[in-house]
C-alpha cells in the first residue's frame, strides 16, 4: 500500500516541479561550497600567479559550460512538459526526420565556441609552460615513499653544501621561499612517480623517475600553504604532505642563514643521499 | 535427474562420470547452457554475470564510501583501502559495463539485422566463459594475501590503470599486480574475440535489403565500438606483455635505472584507455537513440547525423590519448597539440545531444522507466561532457588532474551516462527476452532513488576537487573542508544501493508475475518488436526483407499527408514478399549446433596465467586444454 | 574455422565475403596495432643506455662496445621465411586446382620453410645470449628478446596450422571444397613473413647514425 501511495504520487508529481527543486538544491551547495574559501588546498583562494591564471582559465571555461547545462537543461524540461503525451488516443506526431541546416549549424557553431577556449588555453600552456628565469629561486624537489625532501642548489654553506631540507615519514616536509619571487622548480624522483602540488599557489606536475621536470610558480603574499603528493605512489600516498611557508624576502634570508649555520654546525655528518 | 541410482546404492566415481557425461551430450537442462552458442542465451549470461559483478564493485563502493564519510577514517586501513579502490575501478570498467554492453550486443544484434545468430556462434561462447574465466581468476586475488577473514587481502593494489614504476617488483612485490596483468589479458582476449565476432556479423549477415543506412543506430554504435575494441586491446595487450616481462623476466621496458621510462606505461595505457571510455559510452548512447523515437513516436532526428557523429567520435578517440597526461611533463607542444584535440571531439559528442532533443521536440512523450533513464542519461552526460570540456582547458587541468574532480567528470559520463543507458536498455528490452515488462512503479522508484543519490554522491565530487582533495587518499586530515562534502557522498552512495535493491526485486516480481507483454509492448520501431516475447531459438520464422530505416515501424504505420503514421490495413505489401522468400526456403530452418569446446578452449587461458604465477608445470596444462579444445573446436563435425 | 550452417553452396553475405575472410582480415588488421607497440617500443628505446653487447659493433665513451648481428646469417634465415610465402602460395594453387599431391608437398615445404626459420631464429638467439645478451641485461635485450620472441611465437603457431593441414591433407580430408582454410592459414603466413620484413629493416638493417 504505501509503495503504491509514494509511487502513484510520484507518477502525479511534474518532473519539471522536481527538477527545479534539484536545481535550487545544487545552487544552495554551491553557495555552501563557496563558504569554505580558506581551506588549506582550496583551489579558488589563490597565493600565487600561477593558480591565479588557472583560476581565471577555469572560471572562462566554466561559466559558459554553465550557461550551456541550463539551457539544455531547460531545453530538456520544455520539451518534455510541452510534448508530454496527453492521452493514448492523441494522434501520432509528424515524422520529422530531420533539418540538414538546423544540424549543420549545431555542429559548426559549438565548433566556433570551443575554438574560443583554445585561445586562452594555448596562451597559458605556453606561459605556464615554460622555463623559469634564470633569475628564479632554484629548488630541488626530490619525492620518494612516502616524504619530500628539498634542496636549494645555490644556496651554499661553508662547505659547499647545498641547504637541504630533509623530509621525514609520516611528517610534512616545510618549503620556505621569499615571497614575489619566481621560484625555479626541478623536479626528480628515488623510486615512483609522485607529484608536487601546493593548491594554492600552482597546479601540480608530476614527479617522474628517470626524467627532471620543471615548473615555475611563486607566491605574492606570505603565509602557509598546504601540499600534497597528488599522484598514487603506493601505500601512505595519502600522507605524503608538504608545506609551503612564503616569507618576505628578510625573514626568508634570516632563515636560511639560520638553516646553514645549523647544518654547519653538524657538518661530519651529511645527511644527503 | 534422470536415473539417479542404479537400484538402491549410490553410483561409484567412474559410473557418475560416465552417467554425467551422458546427460551432457543430450545438451538438457544445465547443459544446454553450458554448451549453448545461442546468442540469446549468451547474453542472458553476461547480463546475469555482469550484474553480479556490478553488485561486487558496489560493495567496494560502499566501502571506500564509508571510509572516506568522514575524515581520518578508519574503516580500512591504507593497504585494503589501496586494494579495494583499485578493484573497485578494474572491475566496474571490465567485469561490468564493457559486459553489459557485451549483453546487449549479444541480445539485440542479430534481431536488429534480421539475422538467425551471430556469424560465429561457437565463438561467441567462447568470449563468455574466456569472460567469466577472467572475471573469477582477477576476483580469486582476494583471497591471496594471507588469512581473508584477518582482513589480509591479496588483491592488486596500484590502481585500474596501474602506472609503473609502482606496479613493478620492486615497489608491489607479491601476486596482486600478478593477478591483475594476467586477469586483463585473459578478458581481452574475450573483448577481442566478441568485437570480431559483431563487426563480421554486422558487415555480413545484414537481412536482404538492409543497407548500412538502414541498420538500427544501436548497430552502427555496436559496430563502431568493436572497432574500437579490436584495434585498442592489443595496445593494452602489450603493455601488459610489456610490464609481464619486467615482473617476470627482468624485463626492462620501464625500468628507469636501465634506460627505460615509465611514461611509455602511460602511453600505452591511455592509447588503448581513451578509446576504452568511448568503449565504454557508446553502446548506452546507442541504446538511447533507440529508446527516445520509440518513446516519443518520432523517428531518431538526424540519424545520418548521429550515425557520422559516432564514427567520428571513433576516429578522434585516437588523438586524444595525452590529455591523461597533460602533468606528466610531456612539453608544451604535446600539451597543446592534445589541448585542441580534447576541445574537438566535445564537438561530434554535442551533436548527439542536440540531435536527441530534436528527435523528442514535436514528439508524443511518455515517461515510463526506459525513458526516464534515457532523458537522464541525456542531462548527466551533458554535465559530464561540459566538465570533460573544463579538463581541456589544459592550464586549468593542472589543478584538476588527480583530484575528485577528474572522479566526479568519469563517474557522471560512466554512471550518469553508461549505467543510466544500460537501465534504460533493460527496462525497454526486459520484456522481448522474457516475455514479462518489469513494473512501471518499482521502475520509477528505482530511477528517482539513483537519479537522487547519483546526484548527492557525485556533484559535491567536483567541489571536493576543487577544494583540493586528490583521488586515491586512503583518508583526508581534519581542517581542510572535505568532510561535510564526503559525508554527503557516502549518503548519495547508499541511496543508490538501495535503488539497485529496489531493481533486483523489481525483476524478481516481474518474472513472477503472469502477465504477458506480448511481441511489440512499447510499439516500437525495430526488428526485434516484430516476433514474438521471448524470441524463439531461430528468431525470425521467415528472415525479413528491409525497405527503409525503421522496417518495422513501416510495416505498421503508412505516412499520410500530413506526414502522421497512420496503421497499415492488414494485407499490405509485405505479405507478398513474404511469399516470395517462403519458396525459396528450404522449409527447414538449421541453427547452429551446441558444443563444449569454446568452454574447454576458455579454461586452458587462467591454467595458463596460474602456471605463470605458481608454477610453470600448469602452463603445459592449460596449453593442453587450450590447444585439446581449438582442435576439438576446429574438427567438429559440420552442425545439419 | 567455424563451420557456417552447411547448405549446398555457400552462404550469401551482405558483403559478398565469406565471413571467416572478413575475419581473418579484421584479425591481421588488429595484429597491426599489436606488433606495431612492440616495434614502437623498440624504436623508442633504440640507442638509449647502451652496454655491451651492442646490435652492431659501436664504441661507448671510447670502449668498443661489440655488437651481436651477423647481419648475413640473417639474411639467409630472411630469405627462407620469404620463400616459405612463395611455397604457401603454390599451396593454395595446388588445392584450388584439386591437385592434392602438390597441396601436400607444398604444405609441407612451408611449414619445414617455417621451422629452418625457427631453428635460425633459435641458433641466433642462443649466440646472443651467450655473448651476454637477455630479456633482463639491458634495454636493447629486452626489446630485442620480446619483439622478435614474439614474431617467433606467431610463426611457430603458423606452423602447427600448416602442419595440421598437411596430417588433413595426408589423410584426403582437405579436398578442393574447402580450399578457404588454406587461403586463411596463407593471409596469416604472408602477415608473418611482412612483420618479419619490417623487423629486419628496422631492427637489423637500419641502425642510427
Amino acid at each position: 500500500m504505501l509503495v503504491k501511495l509514494v509511487t502513484s504520487r510520484l507518477r502525479a508529481t511534474r518532473p519539471r516541479r522536481l527538477a527545479w527543486l534539484a536545481l535550487a538544491a545544487s545552487l544552495g551547495l554551491l553557495a555552501g561550497g563557496c563558504e569554505s574559501f580558506d581551506s588549506p588546498q582550496n583551489t579558488f583562494s589563490t597565493s600565487g600567479d600561477v593558480a591565479e591564471d588557472q583560476r581565471y582559465l577555469f572560471f572562462f571555461v566554466m561559466w559558459p559550460a554553465l550557461v550551456v547545462m541550463v539551457l539544455v537543461g531547460a531545453a530538456m524540461l520544455y520539451i518534455l512538459f510541452r510534448f508530454r503525451r496527453r492521452s493514448e488516443q492523441e494522434p501520432a506526431p509528424k515524422q520529422v526526420h530531420g533539418n540538414t541546416k538546423l544540424e549543420l549549424a549545431w555542429t559548426i557553431a559549438p565548433a566556433f565556441l570551443l575554438i574560443a577556449i583554445a585561445v586562452p588555453t594555448l596562451d597559458g600552456i605556453i606561459d605556464l609552460g615554460r622555463a623559469p628565469h634564470d633569475d628564479a629561486l632554484r629548488v630541488n624537489v626530490i619525492g620518494q615513499q612516502w616524504l619530500w625532501s628539498f634542496e636549494y642548489p645555490e644556496l651554499v654553506d661553508a662547505s659547499g653544501q647545498p641547504l637541504r631540507i630533509d623530509g621525514r615519514p609520516g611528517e610534512t616536509t616545510e618549503l620556505h621561499i621569499p615571497i614575489d619571487r619566481e621560484i625555479g622548480v626541478t623536479m626528480e624522483s628515488n623510486d615512483v612517480i609522485h607529484s608536487f602540488w601546493v593548491p594554492k599557489l600552482a597546479g601540480k606536475e608530476d614527479v617522474v623517475p628517470g626524467h627532471i621536470n620543471e615548473m615555475w610558480f611563486n607566491a605574492t603574499e606570505p603565509g602557509t600553504f598546504a601540499g600534497q603528493c597528488v599522484e598514487f605512489c603506493g601505500l601512505d600516498h595519502a600522507i605524503m604532505t608538504l608545506r609551503v611557508v612564503a616569507e618576505t624576502p628578510e625573514e626568508f634570508d634570516a632563515w636560511v642563514d639560520e638553516q646553514l649555520a645549523a647544518a654547519a654546525a653538524e657538518a661530519p655528518v651529511t645527511g644527503t643521499r | 535427474m534422470a536415473g539417479a541410482t542404479l537400484g538402491r546404492r549410490p553410483l561409484t566415481l567412474m559410473e557418475a562420470l560416465r552417467q554425467t557425461r551422458a546427460e551432457a551430450a543430450t545438451y538438457r537442462g544445465i547443459w544446454s547452457w553450458v554448451a549453448t552458442v545461442d546468442h540469446k542465451r549468451i547474453g542472458v549470461m553476461y547480463g546475469i554475470t555482469a550484474f553480479i559483478f556490478f553488485l561486487a564493485g558496489g560493495i567496494e563502493a560502499l566501502v571506500i564510501r564509508l571510509q572516506l564519510a568522514t575524515p581520518n577514517g578508519a574503516v580500512v586501513d591504507p593497504d585494503q583501502y589501496n586494494r579495494i579502490f583499485t578493484m573497485h575501478g578494474t572491475t566496474m570498467v571490465f567485469l561490468v559495463v564493457m559486459p553489459l554492453s557485451a549483453a546487449f550486443f549479444n541480445l539485440l544484434i542479430p534481431l536488429m539485422i534480421g539475422a538467425r545468430d551471430v556469424a560465429f556462434p561457437r565463438l561467441n561462447a567462447f568470449s563468455y566463459w574466456v569472460f567469466l574465466a577472467g572475471g573469477l581468476f582477477m576476483n580469486i586475488s582476494f583471497f591471496t594475501g594471507g588469512n581473508i577473514f584477518q582482513g589480509e587481502l591479496g588483491a592488486p593494489d596500484a590502481g585500474w590503470f596501474g602506472y609503473a614504476p609502482l606496479t613493478l617488483n620492486e615497489f608491489s612485490p607479491g601476486n596482486g599486480i600478478n593477478y591483475w596483468a594476467f586477469g586483463l589479458q585473459i578478458l581481452g582476449v574475450a573483448s577481442m574475440a566478441s568485437g570480431f565476432n559483431f563487426i563480421v556479423t554486422i558487415l555480413n549477415m545484414r537481412a536482404p535489403g538492409m543497407t548500412l543506412f538502414r541498420m538500427p543506430l544501436f548497430v552502427w554504435m555496436t559496430l563502431v565500438t568493436s572497432f574500437l575494441i579490436v584495434f585498442a586491446m592489443p595496445v593494452i595487450a602489450i603493455a601488459l606483455f610489456q610490464l609481464l616481462f619486467d615482473r617476470l623476466f627482468g624485463g626492462n621496458f620501464f625500468n628507469a635505472e636501465a634506460g627505460g621510462t615509465p611514461l611509455l606505461w602511460q602511453h600505452m595505457f591511455w592509447l588503448f584507455g581513451h578509446p576504452e571510455v568511448y568503449i565504454l559510452i557508446l553502446p548506452a548512447m546507442g541504446i538511447v537513440s533507440e529508446v527516445l523515437p520509440t518513446f516519443s513516436r518520432k523517428p531518431l532526428f538526424g540519424y545520418p547525423f548521429v550515425v557520422f557523429s559516432g564514427v567520428a567520435i571513433g576516429f578522434m578517440s585516437w588523438g586524444v590519448w595525452a590529455h591523461h597526461m597533460y602533468t606528466t611533463g610531456l612539453g608544451s607542444v604535446a600539451n597543446a597539440a592534445f589541448g585542441v584535440s580534447t576541445i574537438l571531439i566535445a564537438v561530434p559528442t554535442g551533436v548527439k545531444i542536440f540531435n536527441w532533443l530534436g528527435t523528442m521536440w514535436g514528439g508524443s512523450i511518455r515517461l515510463n522507466t526506459p525513458m526516464l533513464f534515457a532523458v537522464g542519461f541525456i542531462a548527466m552526460f551533458t554535465i559530464g561532457g561540459l566538465t570533460g570540456v573544463t579538463h581541456s582547458a589544459v592550464p586549468s587541468d593542472y589543478q584538476q588532474q588527480d583530484t575528485y574532480y577528474v572522479v566526479a567528470h568519469f563517474h557522471q559520463v560512466l554512471v550518469g551516462g553508461a549505467i543510466f543507458g544500460l537501465f534504460a536498455g533493460a527496462y525497454y528490452w526486459f520484456p522481448k527476452f522474457t516475455g514479462k515488462l518489469l513494473k512501471e512503479g518499482w521502475g520509477q522508484l528505482h530511477f528517482w532513488l539513483m537519479f537522487i543519490g547519483f546526484n548527492v554522491t557525485f556533484q559535491p565530487m567536483m567541489i571536493l576537487g576543487l577544494m583540493g582533495m586528490p583521488r586515491r587518499v586512503s583518508s583526508y586530515p581534519d581542517g581542510y573542508g572535505f568532510g561535510l562534502w564526503n559525508m554527503m557522498a557516502t549518503v548519495g552512495a547508499f541511496m543508490i544501493a538501495a535503488s539497485i535493491l529496489v531493481f533486483i526485486y523489481n525483476v524478481i516480481v516481474s518474472l513472477r508475475s503472469k502477465e504477458q507483454a506480448g511481441a511489440d509492448p512499447w510499439d516500437g520501431r525495430t526488428l526485434e518488436w516484430s516476433i514474438p516475447s521471448p524470441p524463439p531459438a531461430y528468431n525470425f520464422a521467415e528472415i525479413p526483407t528491409v525497405h527503409a530505416l525503421d522496417d518495422f515501424w513501416h510495416q505498421k504505420y503508412v505516412e499520410d499527408a500530413a506526414e502522421r503514421p497512420v496503421p497499415v490495413v492488414a494485407g499490405g505489401a509485405h505479405e507478398a514478399e513474404a511469399a516470395e522468400h517462403e519458396a525459396g526456403d528450404h522449409g527447414s530452418i538449421h541453427m547452429p549446433s551446441p558444443s563444449y569446446w569454446p568452454l574447454i578452449a576458455a579454461l586452458g587461458f587462467p591454467l595458463i596465467a596460474f602456471g605463470f604465477i605458481y608454477d610453470y608445470a600448469l602452463i603445459a596444462v592449460g596449453a593442453a586444454f587450450l590447444l585439446v579444445g581449438l582442435y576439438g573446436w576446429a574438427l567438429e563435425p559440420a552442425t545439419e | 574455422m567455424e563451420h557456417a550452417p552447411a547448405q549446398a553452396g555457400h552462404l550469401e553475405t551482405s558483403t559478398g565475403l565469406d565471413n571467416r575472410k572478413l575475419l581473418m582480415w579484421l584479425f591481421l588488421a588488429s595484429e597491426c596495432l599489436f606488433f606495431g607497440s612492440l616495434i614502437g617500443a623498440y624504436l623508442l628505446y633504440r640507442g638509449r643506455n647502451l652496454s655491451p653487447p651492442c646490435p652492431q659493433d659501436t664504441v661507448l665513451n671510447g670502449v668498443a662496445c661489440p655488437g651481436v648481428y651477423d647481419i648475413p646469417f640473417t639474411s639467409i634465415s630472411s630469405f627462407v621465411l620469404l620463400m616459405s610465402s612463395l611455397t604457401m602460395v603454390l599451396a593454395l594453387a595446388a588445392i584450388q586446382r584439386n591437385d592434392q599431391r602438390g597441396l601436400r608437398v607444398w604444405l609441407l615445404a612451408t611449414a619445414l620453410l617455417g621451422i629452418t626459420f625457427l631453428a635460425g631464429q633459435a641458433f641466433e638467439f642462443t649466440e646472443f645470449h651467450n655473448e651476454g645478451l637477455s630479456i633482463s641485461s639491458s634495454l636493447f635485450g629486452t626489446t630485442f628478446f620480446v619483439l622478435t620472441g614474439f614474431h617467433g611465437a606467431h610463426v611457430s603457431v603458423g606452423v602447427l596450422i600448416l602442419l595440421s593441414l598437411f596430417v588433413m591433407a595426408w589423410r584426403g580430408r582437405l579436398n578442393q571444397e574447402q580450399s578457404l582454410n588454406v587461403e586463411l592459414i596463407g593471409l596469416y603466413w604472408h602477415f608473418v613473413d611482412v612483420v618479419w620484413i619490417v623487423i629486419f629493416t628496422l631492427v637489423y638493417l637500419l641502425q642510427p647514425t
